[in-house]
C-alpha cells in the first residue's frame, strides 16, 4: 500500500503545482452552462415581417390590429408595411424578412359573406425555429380575428385536463446543471489519471518508474485515486458555483448532498476507469487532446444532459444505454430536482457500480507494465 | 566471485530488427562494469532488458542472483536504474523526488529521510534541497537522478548513458560522484556509455558491443594491448590514400595501416620514430600530406580496430511515422 501511496502523493503533488490547469478545468465547464443556458432557450422576439394589406374593409383592419397587437405586446415579430405583395415576398427570400403577411382585397367581403377568407403567410422555411414561432405568432393572431372577449368561466358541459405540478419548476439553465457537472468530471478524468501516465511516457520519465517495484495495480490504482481526488474536488465545486448561479439549493438535507456525492464519486471513477483502458497505451498528449475532444461529444450529447433520450433515434437511444454519462446526468437529476433518495435511484447506483468494476478490472489486466 | 550480472544467449528483435544477438556476459560482485558502443549498438536494449522493461525474445539473465524474466520484482528491489533521460519529476522539490522514490521502494521513513539528506549533501544539491528540479541545470538533474536511485542502497547501479549531454566540467562530476559511491555503498555498478574517456576514467572491465553483438571485452589495458602497436601514426592526405595505406601496409614496422575518413592510421611500437618515414612513404606514393599526428593507444583505437569505424558516427534515430516525427518509435525511445 506504501508505494500505491507515493504513486498518488507524487501524482497530487505535481498536479498542485499546476493551480491554472485547475482554475481552468472548473471555469470551463461553468461557462459551457453559461453559454448552453443562454443560447439553447429564450422566447424569439422582433422577428421582421413585411405586411401588404390590401383589404381597407373593416376585418382587414381588425387583422392588422391584431398583428400589431403582437408587435407591441409580445413582440415578437416586427412589422414593416409594404405595398408590393412581390417585393415582399422577394424581401422574405432575400433574408430581409422572416416572413410576409398578404391581406388580399377581398378579406373582409369572404368574412363577411363566410366564403373562405384566406390570408397569405409566406415563411422562410430554412430557419425552423424562428418559423415555428412566427407561424405561430401569425396564425393565432389570424385565429383570433372573431374573438371580442375572453370567457370568464369555462363551459362546464366541456371535459377538463387538470395539470399537477409534481416537483418545483425547473428552469431550463437550472436542468443543465446536472449535465455541467458530469461535463466537469469528464473534463477532469481527461486531465488526470491517464494522463499524467502518457506524460510521462512522453517525457520518457515512465521506464525510470517501471524499473522500481511498483506493481502495476499501484500504477493503475494510484492513478485512477489520485485523479479520483482532484476531480472529485473539481466537479464539487463546478456543483456549488452552477447551483449558486442558477439558484437551486447546494445542499439540502444531508442525505441529499451525499448522494450527489456518491454519483459523482462513482462516475469519476468510472469515467477514470475507461480512459485508463482507452489511452493506457498511448505515449503523445495530442492522442488525448483529440480523443477528449471527440469522446466529450460522444458521452455528453447523447446523456440526455441537454435534450431528452426520449427524442433520440432508436440507435442513440441504445448508446445511451450503455453511456455512464447518460447514468449520472438521471441520477443527479433524480436528487437534485426531486430530492429522490439512493433507493429510488438504484438503477443508475447498480450500473455505475458495475461499470466501475468492469472498466476498473480490465484497465489494470489490460495495462503492459513494460516499455 | 559471485557474479552481480549474468546473462545467457539473451536477444532482443524488433520486427526483423535483432537489437540485441544472443549476448552472454558475466559481471563480478564490485566491479565497475562499461557497455561501450555507439548510439543504436544496442545498449539501452540490454540494459531495458536486465532491468525488467523489455522481456528477451530468447535467453536469460540473471541480476542480484534472480532471473530476470521469473523473478522481475526481486531484481528489481535490488538495483538502481539511471535512465538515458533525466527523470526527475520537474514539478517536484529535489527531497520530494527523492522521498517518493524512498516511497516506491518502502524504505522507512527514519532511513528515508536520514539517507535522502546524506545524498542531498554528497551531491551537491543541500541548499537546493526544497527547490522545484524545473530550475536546476542539465548537471543538477543529473545529480538529482543518480543521488533518487540510491535511496534504498541497490547493490546493483546500472546507469544508462548518464553523462550524455553534460559539458566536461559536469560530467567529471559524476565520475567523481559514481567512484565515491561504489566505494561507499559496496555497490556493482553496469555503465553504458559512447564516450571513450568515461570507460577508460571508470570502468575496471569493459565490453565492446556493436549491432547488438560484444565484439571485445576485458579490462582497457587488456583490450588495447589486444592491438599490436603503442602509437597511431595520423597521416591526413589529400589524394592517392588507397596507394598510400598499401605501401604503409607492406613496411614491416607498421602493425597495421587503416584509412578511416580519410586519414591513415598506421600502428607502429614508436610513433615520433616512424612518423617522418611514413611521410616519405605517402609522399611517395602520391599522396599529399596535409598533416601527421601521434597518439597513444585508446579505447577508440580499440573499437576502430574491431570495426573499422570511429564510435562517433552519428546513427540515425527510428521514429514513428503513424504518430509522427516527434514520437520516437519503441526501438529509438
Amino acid at each position: 500500500m506504501r508505494r500505491l501511496y507515493a504513486v498518488i502523493e507524487r501524482d497530487v503533488r505535481k498536479f498542485s503545482r499546476n493551480p491554472v490547469i485547475m482554475v481552468m478545468a472548473v471555469v470551463m465547464p461553468i461557462v459551457y452552462l453559461i453559454i448552453l443556458g443562454n443560447s439553447f432557450q429564450g422566447k424569439l422576439k422582433g422577428l421582421p415581417v413585411a405586411v401588404v394589406n390590401q383589404d381597407d374593409g373593416y376585418w382587414g383592419r381588425r387583422l392588422d390590429e391584431r398583428l400589431k397587437a403582437v408587435a407591441i405586446g409580445p413582440k415578437t415579430v416586427k412589422l414593416t408595411y409594404m405595398s408590393d405583395q412581390g417585393k415582399a415576398v422577394e424581401g422574405v427570400r432575400d433574408g430581409k424578412f422572416k416572413g410576409a403577411v398578404i391581406i388580399p382585397p377581398d378579406f373582409s367581403r369572404r368574412m363577411a359573406l363566410g366564403i373562405n377568407p384566406e390570408v397569405g403567410i409566406f415563411v422562410d422555411n430554412t430557419d425552423q425555429i424562428s418559423e415555428g414561432a412566427l407561424t405561430g405568432a401569425l396564425t393565432d393572431a389570424v385565429n383570433s380575428i372573431r374573438e371580442v372577449s375572453v370567457p370568464v368561466r369555462p363551459d362546464r358541459t366541456v371535459a377538463q385536463a387538470r395539470r399537477v405540478e409534481l416537483y418545483r419548476t425547473v428552469d431550463y439553465d437550472q436542468a443543465l446543471v446536472p449535465g455541467v457537472v458530469v461535463m466537469a468530471i469528464f473534463i477532469g478524468t481527461m486531465i488526470t489519471g491517464v494522463f499524467n501516465l502518457v506524460m510521462d511516457r512522453f517525457l520518457g520519465v515512465d521506464e525510470a518508474i517501471l524499473m522500481t517495484p511498483v506493481t502495476k495495480m499501484d500504477i493503475v490504482g494510484g492513478l485512477v485515486v489520485s485523479g479520483f481526488i482532484i476531480t472529485m474536488l473539481m466537479a464539487t465545486i463546478v456543483y456549488i458555483v452552477s447551483a449558486l448561479i442558477t439558484g437551486i439549493a447546494v445542499f439540502g438535507s444531508v442525505s441529499r448532498f451525499l448522494g450527489i456525492l456518491v454519483v459523482l464519486a462513482l462516475t469519476t471513477m468510472g469515467l477514470l476507469s475507461m480512459i485508463f483502458l482507452m489511452l493506457g497505451r498511448a505515449n503523445h498528449p495530442r492522442i488525448v487532446g483529440v480523443f477528449q475532444g471527440f469522446m466529450n461529444v460522444i458521452f455528453f450529447f447523447p446523456s440526455g444532459a441537454v435534450y431528452p433520450v426520449e427524442g433520440f433515434p432508436r440507435w442513440l437511444r441504445a448508446f445511451s444505454k450503455v453511456n455512464p454519462e447518460y447514468y449520472a446526468v438521471h441520477a443527479l437529476k433524480s436528487i437534485i430536482f426531486k430530492g429522490n433518495p439512493l433507493w429510488a435511484i438504484y438503477g443508475d447506483i447498480v450500473f455505475l457500480v458495475c461499470f466501475l468494476a468492469v472498466m476498473m478490472t480490465l484497465a489494470v489486466v489490460t495495462f503492459k507494465r513494460t516499455l | 566471485m559471485p557474479s552481480a550480472v549474468e546473462t545467457f544467449d539473451i536477444r532482443k528483435t524488433f520486427g526483423e530488427l535483432t537489437a540485441v544477438k544472443d549476448i552472454s556476459i558475466q559481471i563480478n560482485e564490485g566491479e565497475f562494469f562499461g557497455f561501450l558502443g555507439p548510439n543504436g549498438a544496442g545498449k539501452s536494449t540490454l540494459i531495458r532488458m536486465l532491468t525488467t522493461v523489455l522481456r528477451p525474445t530468447s535467453g536469460t539473465a540473471r541480476v542480484g542472483g534472480y532471473d530476470i524474466t521469473k523473478e522481475p520484482d526481486e531484481v528489481r528491489r535490488s538495483i538502481g536504474v539511471v535512465t538515458q533521460n533525466m527523470a526527475s519529476d520537474l514539478d517536484l522539490t529535489a527531497r520530494e523526488n527523492m522521498d517518493i522514490f524512498g516511497k516506491f521502494y518502502e524504505v522507512p521513513k527514519k532511513v528515508r529521510q536520514e539517507r535522502v539528506a546524506e545524498l542531498l549533501e554528497r551531491v551537491g544539491l543541500s541548499k537546493k534541497a526544497d527547490e522545484l528540479a524545473a530550475t536546476f541545470s542539465g548537471g543538477m538533474r543529473r545529480r538529482l537522478d543518480i543521488a533518487r536511485v540510491l535511496v534504498h542502497k541497490p547493490e546493483i547501479l546500472f546507469l544508462d548513458e548518464p553523462t550524455s549531454g553534460l559539458d566536461p566540467q559536469s560530467r567529471r562530476v559524476v565520475w567523481d560522484m559514481l567512484q565515491s559511491f561504489m566505494k561507499d555503498y559496496n555497490m556493482t555498478i553496469f555503465l553504458t556509455t559512447h564516450y571513450m574517456e568515461e570507460a577508460e576514467a571508470l570502468c575496471t572491465r569493459v565490453a565492446i558491443i556493436d549491432h547488438g553483438s560484444v565484439i571485445a571485452m576485458g579490462t582497457p589495458d587488456e583490450l588495447k594491448s589486444g592491438i599490436p602497436g603503442n602509437d597511431i601514426v595520423i597521416l591526413t592526405l589529400s589524394r592517392e590514400q588507397e596507394n598510400a595505406r598499401n605501401l604503409a601496409a607492406a613496411e614491416g614496422y607498421v602493425h597495421k595501416a587503416q584509412l578511416e575518413n580519410g586519414d591513415l592510421r598506421c600502428y607502429v611500437n614508436n610513433g615520433s620514430e616512424d612518423a617522418p618515414r611514413l611521410m616519405k612513404l605517402a609522399t611517395d606514393a602520391g599522396a599529399e600530406v596535409r598533416a601527421v599526428s601521434i597518439q597513444k593507444l585508446s579505447l577508440e583505437d580499440v573499437f576502430i580496430h574491431y570495426t573499422g569505424r570511429s564510435i562517433r558516427e552519428e546513427e540515425t534515430k527510428r521514429v514513428s511515422m503513424f504518430l509522427g516525427a516527434g514520437v520516437p518509435a519503441k526501438l529509438g525511445r
